[in-house]
């Protein structure tokens, strides 16, 4: 049984559609890296999985049970989910936003927080205000916000665009090691790191669900560089890839 | 707890000051003597007039504290103040219409009942026009507020006009729309004291909510909090906050904006310790504003509103610059 699955969802705002009939089904323990141009409907896709907007048709399922049925509390204790921006409109301390983050599950031993607080290098920042952080620490404290009770699902958002290359890089490994013991996936637009760390790449284009396979398998592909609209000139690197587009 | 004993204390201090304070000056010891049972025609005065006021200047402005946390809390700007916002003009109106319209209830019940429907009426108001007009940011808020205020308080300034008789004095109703606390009986300030309790209870249920809210809507949908019924149920605990301030009160303005910002300086932006200091702090201000009130011109009497008005107007003023400038 999968962790977490789409069948046949469908998004639609006003006349436009911006998801159509995307059936998808992701296991416990694995990275997804979810790619596309721009206006693909990842952002759309990657809500309608974490359950903060609803489909228009079909549904989502966490486990075995309709993810529009679960309650709230359950669902935020269940999937962790991690927005495009993050912006709190109160200027908290960052032990404050973990404690906020923390008391979505109820009965939180307090060894987890600290346990948090050391895995995300977050020891001497307790005290500091959000307004005061570097965008590197903005994304440790985010991430740790979410992660601190631990949920069996991860969705991530493109966490790391406004970061400099060296966090960026930090983040979307950390992401992608994620899914050794639990489900992550990344709305990722950085395709070198997503096919170099990734397990599991899905392809969409125009809210259509294009290709979704393991990403050794979906880098020869054709329909990459179509979907794109570029030749990619794929280069074998160190660590993983380097997808170079021309013309 | 350095700061609660701080807070406290300055209370407590600000109390016997307001209390010695007034049209004819008193020493603590002739506070003392009051207290303590004294019979002459001063101390009984100073017990069945003064002391009564001091204390419920003390608790309307914690509850015009704990309604302005709120509101800025649902609202998530600091520029949120349930004065600027409508809902106490709302609550005004409502309290005019029950002065001033003859109805079949007695009028103890009428005038809070109809100040909580013009409150929360006028609330809901400003939501459904920024809502509509698309603008659910700070600034469409407050045009919104500001321009529902407006109406509320021409539609007010109108009933006042024409209602009016020998009966029904346009002096009762001036002095409720300029604020000030009436005089309470001493049962009257153990009914606002349980009211007030009541409120501090009511808002401690929405603090952690509040702070979900304060993360962003997203990340409030996210962790498993329903936005807009939490909203609904906020602005409708706001505006029973803010009918009991005006119910007690009258229209005091500015203090449900200074109170929360002075508060998050001092214990932080999480609601729980938020809420409990932004009700001391106002009902610092308010009781040293009604001393003011009561003593800077002898032997008449300047109607508390305008007293907050002038202090809390140049506050805003800072605040909306200080603003202006970050962004």
């Amino acid at each position: 049984m999968s962790a977490l699955s789409a069948e046949n969802l469908q998004v639609a705002r006003g006349k436009s559609t911006l998801l159509r009939q995307i059936s998808l089904k992701f296991n416990a323990t694995e990275s997804v890296a979810i790619i596309g141009p721009n206006g693909a409907g990842k952002s759309t896709l990657l809500k309608a999985l974490a359950g903060t907007i609803a489909p228009t048709e079909g549904q989502v399922r966490l486990g075995r049970r309709n993810l529009a049925e679960l309650p709230a509390a359950e669902r935020a204790q269940s999937i962790g989910f991690l927005p495009q921006h993050f912006e709190p409109h109160w200027d908290l301390g960052v032990a404050e936003l973990l404690e906020i983050g923390a008391a979505r599950s109820h009965g939180l031993a307090p060894a987890a927080l600290e346990k948090t607080m050391a895995a995300f290098e977050l020891g001497g920042l307790e005290r500091r205000r959000w307004s005061t952080l570097s965008g590197g620490e903005r994304a440790r404290v985010l991430l740790a916000m979410v992660l601190v009770v631990d949920p069996p699902v991860l969705l991530a958002d493109e966490p790391a665009a406004s970061l400099d290359i060296r966090h960026r890089l930090d983040l979307l490994r950390a992401l992608a090691d994620r899914g050794r013991k639990r489900l992550s996936v990344v709305v990722v637009h950085d395709l070198d790191l997503a096919f170099s760390f990734y397990d599991r790449v899905v392809l969409l284009a125009k809210g259509e669900l294009i290709a979704d396979e393991p990403a050794a398998r979906l880098l020869d592909d054709p329909r990459l560089d179509d979907t794109f609209g570029v030749r990619f000139e794929r280069l074998r690197t160190g660590e993983g890839w380097h997808l170079r587009a021309c013309r | 707890m350095k700061v609660w004993l701080g807070l406290a204390a300055m209370l407590l201090l600000a109390m016997v000051v307001a209390a010695c304070a007034g049209n004819q000056w008193a020493t603590p010891a002739d506070l003392l003597r009051a207290v303590d049972g004294d019979q002459a025609l001063r101390s009984r005065l100073l017990l069945d007039w003064r002391l009564p006021r001091v204390v419920a200047a003390a608790f309307v402005g914690a509850l015009l504290g704990l309604g302005g946390t709120i509101y800025q809390g649902v609202f998530r700007t600091p520029l949120a103040e349930p004065y600027l916002l409508g809902s106490a003009g709302g609550a005004a109106l409502g309290a005019t219409v029950a002065l001033l319209v003859p109805l079949a209830m007695p009028q103890s019940w009428l005038l809070p009942l109809l100040a909580f429907a013009g409150a929360w009426g006028a609330t809901m108001l400003v939501i459904g026009i920024s809502r509509v007009a698309g603008a659910v940011d700070a600034a469409g808020l407050l045009l919104a507020g500001v321009a529902v205020a407006a109406i509320l308080g021409a539609l007010r300034s109108f009933l006042m006009l024409a209602l009016s008789d020998e009966t029904v004095s346009l002096q009762v109703v001036l002095s409720w729309v300029l604020g000030g606390v009436q005089t309470p009986t001493w049962r009257g300030v153990a009914l606002l004291v349980l009211i007030t309790l009541a409120c501090l209870a009511l808002a401690h249920t929405l603090a952690r909510r509040l702070d979900v809210l304060g993360l962003g809507e997203t990340m409030a949908v996210a962790f498993g909090l329903d936005v807009p019924r939490f909203v609904m149920l906020a602005v409708l605990a706001g505006s029973v906050i803010v009918a009991a301030a005006v119910a007690f009160g009258g229209l005091v303005a500015f203090v449900g904006l200074a109170s929360p910002h002075v508060a998050r300086w001092l214990v932080g932006p999480l609601h729980r310790p938020l809420l409990p200091a932004s009700a001391l702090v106002g009902a610092i201000v308010v009781v040293l504003a009604d001393a003011i009130a009561r003593s800077a011109l002898p032997p008449a009497e300047i109607p508390l509103g305008l007293v907050t008005a002038v202090a809390g107007g140049p506050f805003f003023i800072l605040l909306l610059a200080r603003r202006l400038r970050a962004s």
